[in-house]
């Protein structure tokens, strides 16, 4: 939790400072003169709305959704949301492993994965967050983060008649309640229970199999051009690393930082993971590490132990975290078999 | 020296300066008079160089806009009217800088220069206070440190804009007494643009009238200045006026 | 003595340069990891010899050789560069307000940095060099819009002119920056990382690249001191004092986009250190410029490097921006000179 705030109490300093805001908790801009019209358009549909309920009336009491979202708001459905507008990477991709894919009719502009998710109309979030935009998508739910939205954005969509689920996972608890809330939304608890059951046997597999704790890793979050950052204490690397055995060697650190290269060059990280892109022109991120000078002696260079996941795998809290965990578990042991013919 | 033929200068629509055709030689003090507006400055501006202009402004028949900047600074120097001033320079370093057009080198002697500085330090009164700052200077140093810069730049003609605008009486009188001591020596020239129809009258040798950018009348001093021009383009008895003016201080 | 007006005294020049030096060396034994005096002599005599060091001092030297030595002297070049150009630039536009980035110049090296990184231009041959001759040629494709801009609405180029395009352009360059990270959404941590400005990373050939930007420009504007002195005093006095106005003022902003240009390809957009260092070195020095250029090409070199040095120590293991620490000292030392200088 700690770490998580920490993490965007940096990000907003660094888009304040960059002045491009892009995230950050900007209050959102002022658009009260469009709200009431906004409202009372809500209003003029509502017959429509209206006319459901008495289609469900005689149904049982159990149609109706009711759940406390992650910030603690009370929600009520009248019956599992089939429009759903989710901000954040990480929501729609929980969305999409719901199998729920075809009732995302909006995603935060920085949604990228799975690919299908190009084909939903993209809407500005974060700091630029647009209610107008999202109420023009009628959704029965706007899903959003509680790290990159500000309160007055939920108030704003609440006034506006639109139901709010706020997410909020800083560990990987988190990320199994965020995908049971957002499943109980979708009326999809089934599937939610099955994701949460097959990522804890994931992490269970890892956790009777640890490795002997005498490895570390340092995770790079940016490459030496722009400046080393990397996830210390507080992240889902961290926490993914403590799991399986592994010591982050910036344990010291809080969230994501960005560390001395001399530091790294003298705590010598076994394993090195780069979440560095590759776009396919130069040298790959790994090329790039390998070819750095000074780091030749470190261990990780020496051993060729660097493992590049490009897909922000151990970046976010949804599903995937499982995978990107079992590519690093798999990944330290094989580096390992490698090395043992040789010792 | 200087001719100037049919100079005209326009800014945007506007014409400031129309057909204007003139000429100043050896030691004439040439006054441009003219009420506000009528283009008088910007005749000392073209012929520094700077604003464009039509026409041709020849400088010992040479053409000046084909000529080089530092040729022009040796032949010409220029006082205006205000300084503005952003830094701490000292009165000396001013001085020096009116030396920039004669050293060509790096390595070039400095001893002419050095001359020259102290001569015009000598002559403008402001040896006690070259190691002053500017910006701790009276409206009338600061003058007489910039007179002293064009005098070290050691030109031929001195382009005056009115330099005694904001000074009062005494520096007024000094600045004009420096500027007839200097024109003594031989080869020099002066033109400036005064407001004073008396400093004009007491100084010039030579005059031109100016009247909305138009040339009313021009030759000696005398001649340009009578009541018949000067009301004409005033629009008022100006004789009567100064004497009115004057008449005042006869019972003290 | 007669002339000390003018002449840059020998000693004043020593001193500065032995205060650098001393800081240099500081900033080189200083750092993230503590290396022991003996070992860095050690590893730097190694390296001058090109011989491999004993294996126990293998940390040592990847850290003194490749990491901090190149970093410092990075920094000192960056800082000298800077400040030189803020230098000449408040002496051109005789505005002590003034600075590279007053211009717009700044804005249009870190537009063509970030289009380089979120299109991923690389040039043939040179694979790391993309934003570098992305940020030099759109400093000075800038330069050449702003002064075209400049020239178009008033011929003379007045210093007013200049400046208010420079404002405009600053903010229509950024826009424009605004619109490229739209576009490029997936370089969106790369350029928010850029846009803060490090030096990490920094290598011997970047520490070339400033070295021999430095030396030209350097050389270029230290010749036009006289010329800036005349600026200094005011645009119509360098005219009728015979300095060729146009040619010098546009050598001169040449000059400055390269060393922005170049600056800021290597460490980002690092602010103040143009503003406030020829200011401070005004106040000792005086304001002509045959003083202050090479006094300010010193006192910023030393005045990034100190920066520099608390942005790498302060917060061991981590690191701070270098921007952050010159904006927080910057800022008020600026406000301490504003206030100074209005109670005059």
């Amino acid at each position: 939790m700690n770490g998580t705030k920490k993490m965007l109490a940096i990000m907003i300093a660094m888009t304040l400072l960059t002045a491009v805001f892009v995230w950050g908790c900007q209050p959102a801009k002022n658009e009260q003169p469009a709200e009431p019209a906004q409202a009372s358009e809500e209003t003029a549909k509502n017959p429509v709305a209206e006319e459901a309920p008495s289609e469900e009336a005689d149904q049982p009491a159990e149609a109706f959704v009711t759940l406390t979202d992650m910030m603690g708001h009370e929600i009520t459905l009248e019956k599992p949301a089939e429009r759903i507008v989710a901000l954040s990477a990480a929501d729609c991709e929980i969305v999409y492993a719901l199998g729920a894919g075809d009732l995302l009719v909006g995603r935060g502009e920085y949604c990228d994965y799975p690919a299908e998710i190009f084909a939903v109309p993209s809407v500005e979030s974060g700091g630029n967050t647009n209610v107008e935009q999202i109420l023009a998508l009628t959704p029965d739910v706007v899903v959003m983060s509680s790290m990159a939205q500000s309160e007055e954005q939920v108030k704003q969509l609440e006034d506006a008649g639109v139901a709010v689920a706020v997410s909020n996972a800083a560990d990987i608890a988190g990320v199994y309640t965020s995908i049971e809330m957002l499943g109980k939304l979708l009326g999809r608890d089934a599937e939610a229970e099955s994701i949460v059951s097959s990522m804890k046997s994931a992490f269970a597999e890892i956790e009777a199999n640890p490795l002997d704790g005498t490895q570390s890793v340092y995770f790079e979050v940016s490459p030496l051009q722009w400046g080393l950052w990397t996830a210390g204490t507080g992240t889902f690397m961290n926490e993914i690393a403590e799991m399986m055995g592994l010591r982050n060697c910036f344990d010291d650190v809080q969230g994501w930082a960005e560390i001395s290269e001399e530091q790294v060059l003298e705590r010598n990280p076994d394993i090195i993971v780069t979440i560095t892109m590759y776009f396919g022109e130069g040298p790959t991120p790994v090329e790039e590490i390998l070819s750095r000078p000074g780091w030749e002696n470190v261990t990780a260079v020496k051993n060729n132990a660097i493992l590049n996941l490009q897909n922000n795998e151990l970046s976010r809290p949804a599903p995937r975290l499982a995978d990107g965990a079992k590519m690093l578990y798999d990944f330290v042991i094989e580096s390992d078999q490698a090395l043992a013919p040789a010792a | 020296m200087l001719e100037v033929e049919h100079l005209s200068v326009k800014y945007d629509s506007f014409v400031a300066v129309r057909d204007l055709s003139f000429a100043v030689t050896e030691r004439q003090w040439l006054m441009i008079v003219g009420p506000n507006g009528a283009g008088k400055s910007t005749i000392l501006n073209a012929i520094s160089q700077g604003v464009p202009y039509t026409g041709t402004i020849r400088f010992d028949k040479a053409d000046l806009k084909k000529t080089d900047a530092r040729t022009r600074a040796r032949a010409i120097g220029a006082l205006a009217q205000n300084h503005y001033v952003s830094y701490a320079f000292s009165v000396e370093e001013i001085v020096r800088l009116g030396r920039y057009a004669h050293r060509s080198g790096l390595f070039s002697s400095h001893e002419e220069d050095d001359a020259a500085v102290e001569e015009a330090l000598e002559m403008t009164g402001m040896t006690g206070l070259r190691r002053q700052s500017l910006l701790t200077l009276s409206g009338g140093e600061l003058q007489r440190a910039f007179l002293a810069q064009v005098f070290a730049q050691s030109p031929r003609l001195l382009l005056l804009d009115e330099p005694t605008n904001h000074l009062d009486l005494v520096y007024q009188k000094q600045v004009f007494a420096l500027i007839a001591e200097w024109l003594k020596t031989p080869g020099r020239a002066v033109i400036s643009v005064v407001h004073d129809l008396s400093l004009a009258k007491a100084y010039g040798t030579n005059a031109l009238l100016l009247h909305h950018g138009c040339k009313v009348a021009y030759g000696e001093t005398g001649a340009v200045m009578c009541p018949r021009h000067l009301n004409e383009v005033y629009g008022m008895d100006v004789a009567e006026w100064m004497q009115t003016m004057l008449g005042q201080w006869k019972d003290g | 003595m007669k002339r000390g007006g003018e002449r840059f005294y020998g000693w004043i020049y020593a001193v500065f340069a032995l205060v650098t030096l001393c800081v240099f060396f500081a900033c080189i034994c200083l750092g993230s990891v503590w290396v022991p005096l003996k070992d860095i002599g050690r590893v730097i005599l190694d390296a001058v010899r090109s011989i491999p060091s004993a294996p126990e001092y293998s940390l040592a030297r990847s850290v003194m050789i490749t990491v901090r030595i190149p970093r410092v002297l990075c920094v000192a070049l960056v800082g000298a560069s800077l400040a030189l150009a803020g230098a000449a630039m408040q002496g051109l536009l005789k505005n002590p307000l003034a600075d590279g980035s007053t211009i717009g110049v700044s804005s249009g090296a870190s537009l063509g940095a970030v289009i380089a990184i979120a299109f991923d231009i690389t040039f043939p041959g040179l694979p790391f060099a993309g934003t570098m001759i992305m940020a030099i040629l759109f400093a000075l494709f800038s330069l050449l819009l702003i002064l075209g801009l400049a020239y178009r609405l008033d011929c003379s180029l007045s210093t007013n002119t200049i400046i208010l395009i420079g404002v405009i352009f600053s903010m229509f360059a950024s826009s424009i920056m605004s619109i490229v990270i739209t576009f490029a959404s997936d370089r969106l941590r790369s350029i928010t990382f850029w846009t803060m400005g490090s030096l990490q990373g920094s290598n011997y050939r970047n520490a070339a690249v400033l070295g021999a930007t430095l030396a030209v420009c350097g050389t270029v504007l230290f010749l036009h001191a006289r010329e800036l002195n005349a600026f200094a005093v005011g645009e119509d006095n360098a005219r009728q004092i015979g300095v060729n106005v146009r040619r010098v003022r546009l050598t001169v902003l040449i000059m400055v986009s390269c060393l922005i240009g170049v600056c800021v390809s290597i460490g980002g957009t690092i602010s103040f250190v143009g503003l406030v260092t020829p200011h401070m070195v005004r106040m000792i020095v005086g304001p002509n410029h045959k003083r202050l250029l090479p006094a300010s090409l010193f006192s910023g070199a030393v005045f990034l490097m100190l920066a520099d040095l608390v942005a790498r120590t302060i917060l061991i293991p981590r690191e701070l921006p270098i921007g952050v620490v010159t904006s927080i000292i910057g800022a008020v030392v600026f406000v301490y000179i504003y206030y100074r200088s209005r109670r005059r």
